[in-house]
């Protein structure tokens, strides 16, 4: 293997440790909502220290690649690619961290009622699958799996467009439930924003992968 | 910690009256690699020529100045001897043509009168050979004259001619500018893998060559060294102004 | 425009022609000359002709066994002399170019080259033969040496300064002393050139005559002795072609045929030996 390559090589187990990273910090903010678990949600925000750090790591990695082997076609691709999905990754964590921050702030568990309602929890679950899908399709360079993400993007949109109308209602009915129905409209926004990184990344892998540019396009026009 | 192997301190290097090296310092690390660069006429050659003394060899050519390699004066050694411990490659690859491929590896102890066994002459031509990459490819044309070799082959016989000798230093004077791409790219590999066992200096015009093999580099400009730094340092955030402009391409 | 192109082609053309006459009738004169030669010479060519001494004048028959083995020992003789010199000259002045001496040493050899070789005979009848007491081979191998050694030099100036300095370099950065270098790298590189130019210089002085007659000065019977007088076939040519006897002038075309034969196979050689040892760069 040549210098460049080791050095490529080394690169994707650093993504691939700040995937990770930031897949666990997505499934400790669910478990914590729906156990209420303050000890696990402080355990998230210690943790998004070490998140920002990799995403430093693998900026300046990407740096030196740059500068000392002046990398073109698919390798050049992939630096920008990873550049791009390095800060999908940070901006992933830093919404974990957002979530848990408001657990954390929160004095009462939430309703079983509104949890439900607001269908909060299929929307961690399908973001966290993408995560994992994306995962999955980056490690092995796989453009038909990244481009299922976009199907399921189209879910978490949904749950997100009637968030509004259900939240209102539950406000009526359970006024006392208001401060947490806010916080319960506030993690929807966020986790759709998972979602659309999920979808950036999905692009970066495909843009290196293929050298297709998907950003801004409509993607029922783009076929696999 | 850097262990140094070779040092320089306040050299000076002249040709007649012109001052080509001023009072350069410079420490050079051993097993690593260390790219030299700079614009045409910046010294690096000069430099580089000082440290194995063959610089003395053109007429009117003085030093000032103390070079030392593991604290030890070479003023003060026989250049004949300072010259077995340090390798040299040069720019256009350099087989002797009236010797064989196994007698040119081994041309340092034959010509040197040095006498060694049947045996342990195979086994360094052997070894050096391994060693430069070259093996594979001539292991059964070993009594074959050289010059049948492409240039990427005849340098990597230099190498091993160089290897041979079991230097500590070995120094490469823009060793692959005469060379193909291809060539050039087998032979930043094998350098790679050399610096486990030797120290290595390389002289470069090319930039991104230093980029991509060096550990440390030192950029010359008009005899004096502007700057000297790990590499990736140099590259992605030189201190100096004049290096930046040298490595942007905004001059030399 | 058209017009213009057509006369340019017409030139060229005749140019082309013009040359191609010159070469042609500068070789025909050389080829008939070889022919004739061998015309007159063939004839006396037999085995006695290689076994026999000359006969006393008068006697038919004969052989110029003793002019054959002569030049063959003379010559010998003079190479030995010569190279060492004519070597060391040419290493030393492609080594040291630019100096002083090496300016006086090229014009000396220059001005060498030129100098007559009947003159460079006297010259040596009075350094050599006079205080030897006598002619001798020796001196005459001592004049052809003289006329060897500045084209020795020169193609050996000429053939070690093309080889790449680069050589040299790698030589001495693998700290082998410079005698060493030159010894064993540098000249075992240039040997095809230099093997040529001595060959080259065998061939020039081969037919040489002129030196000959003051020096070795000939002899009727065998001689074994470089310090006594020696017959030659130059020499022996020069003596039987100005003498009365037909039977003289066949030997003396004979001789001039086996001369010329020599000095063509010598040229053919150095060709060919140029070309097989020649080293790439």
């Amino acid at each position: 293997m040549t210098h460049l390559e080791e050095e490529l090589k080394s690169l994707k187990n650093e993504v691939s440790i700040m995937f990770a990273l930031v897949l666990t910090q997505l499934e400790k903010a669910y478990k914590s909502l729906l156990e209420f678990d303050k000890d696990l949600a402080h355990e998230v925000l210690i943790t998004e220290n070490r998140v920002n750090a990799h995403e430093l790591k693998i900026d300046h990695d990407c740096e030196n690649i740059l500068a000392l082997f002046s990398p073109v076609a698919v390798d050049l691709r992939y630096l920008l690619a990873v550049l791009k999905m390095n800060s999908n990754l940070e901006r992933t964590g830093d919404i974990a961290e957002g979530i848990a921050r408001f657990l954390v702030e929160s004095e009462t568990a939430f309703s079983k009622e509104l949890l439900e309602n607001s269908e909060i929890t299929k929307m961690f679950e399908i973001s966290i699958k993408m995560m994992e899908k994306i995962e999955d399709a980056f490690n092995n360079e796989d453009t038909s799996a990244a481009r299922t993400i976009f199907k399921q993007d189209v879910l978490l949109d949904k749950i997100n467009l009637k968030a509004n109308k259900v939240i209102a209602e539950h406000i009526i009915k359970h006024p006392e439930d208001i401060d947490q129905a806010l916080y319960i409209l506030s993690f929807i926004r966020k986790l759709e924003r998972v979602g659309d990184q999920s979808k950036n990344i999905a692009e970066e892998l495909i843009f290196y992968i293929e050298a297709k540019v998907l950003k801004h396009s409509n993607k029922k026009k783009v076929k696999a | 910690m850097e262990s140094t192997v070779l040092k320089a301190i306040d050299f000076n290097a002249y040709f007649g009256k012109n001052q080509v090296l001023k009072n350069v310092n410079i420490d050079i690390y051993k097993n690593k690699i260390t790219a030299i660069m700079g614009p045409s006429g910046c010294g690096k050659t000069t430099f580089i020529r000082c440290i194995n003394r063959m610089h003395e060899l053109t007429p009117g050519a003085t030093v000032e100045g103390k070079m030392l390699i593991d604290d030890e004066d070479i003023y003060k050694m026989y250049p004949i001897l300072l010259r077995r411990k340090i390798g040299m490659v040069f720019q256009r690859p350099n087989p002797f043509p009236s010797m064989s491929i196994y007698e040119n590896v081994v041309a340092g102890y034959t010509l040197n009168g040095i006498k060694i066994s049947k045996a342990e002459k195979d086994e360094i031509v052997q070894d050096s050979l391994q060693r430069s990459a070259l093996w594979n490819e001539v292991k059964d044309s070993l009594h074959k004259k050289g010059t049948f070799l492409s240039g990427g082959q005849q340098q990597r016989l230099c190498i091993a001619r160089a290897i041979a000798m079991k230097p500590e230093i070995i120094l490469f004077d823009e060793a692959t500018s005469a060379l193909d791409p291809i060539s050039t790219a087998s032979i930043e590999e094998l350098l790679f893998n050399l610096k486990a066992n030797y120290t290595i200096i390389i002289v470069t015009h090319n930039m991104q060559q230093a980029a991509r093999v060096s550990d440390q580099t030192a950029f010359f400009y008009l005899g004096s060294l502007i700057e000297y730094d790990q590499t990736n340092t140099m590259f992605t955030n030189p201190k100096h102004q004049q290096t930046q402009n040298y490595i942007t391409g905004r001059f030399g | 425009m058209e017009r213009q192109i057509q006369f340019r082609k017409v030139k060229d053309f005749f140019f082309k022609g013009l040359i191609i006459l010159f070469a042609a009738v500068s070789v025909v004169p050389l080829v008939l000359i070889l022919f004739y030669i061998f015309k007159q010479g063939i004839a006396a060519i037999n085995w006695d002709f290689f076994t026999q001494l000359p006969k006393p004048v008068g006697e038919d028959g004969g052989g110029i066994a003793n002019a054959i083995w002569g030049s063959a020992m003379i010559i010998l003789t003079a190479c030995i002399v010569s190279i060492p010199f004519g070597v060391s000259i040419g290493v030393y002045l492609s080594e040291n170019g630019n100096r002083r001496l090496a300016y006086y040493t090229r014009l000396v050899v220059d001005a060498l080259q030129g100098i007559p070789s009947i003159v460079i005979g006297i010259v040596i009848y009075v350094w050599v033969v006079t205080p030897m007491g006598g002619f001798s081979a020796l001196s005459g191998s001592v004049a052809l040496a003289i006329m060897m050694i500045p084209i020795i030099s020169r193609t050996t100036e000429e053939t070690l300064k093309l080889i790449p300095y680069s050589l040299k370099e790698a030589s001495l950065a693998l700290g082998v002393p410079y005698y060493k270098t030159m010894l064993k790298v540098i000249i075992p590189s240039g040997l095809s050139g230099i093997l040529s130019g001595i060959i080259l210089s065998v061939a020039r002085i081969t037919g040489e005559t002129a030196p000959l007659l003051f020096t070795a000065f000939g002899n009727p019977f065998f001689n074994f002795n470089m310090m006594k007088p020696m017959h030659s076939m130059p020499l022996l040519i020069f003596n039987y072609a100005t003498s009365p006897y037909d039977d003289w002038h066949r030997l003396a075309w004979g001789a001039a045929f086996v001369l010329m034969t020599f000095v063509l196979l010598l040229n053919i050689i150095t060709k060919i030996a140029s070309r097989k040892w020649k080293v790439q760069f």
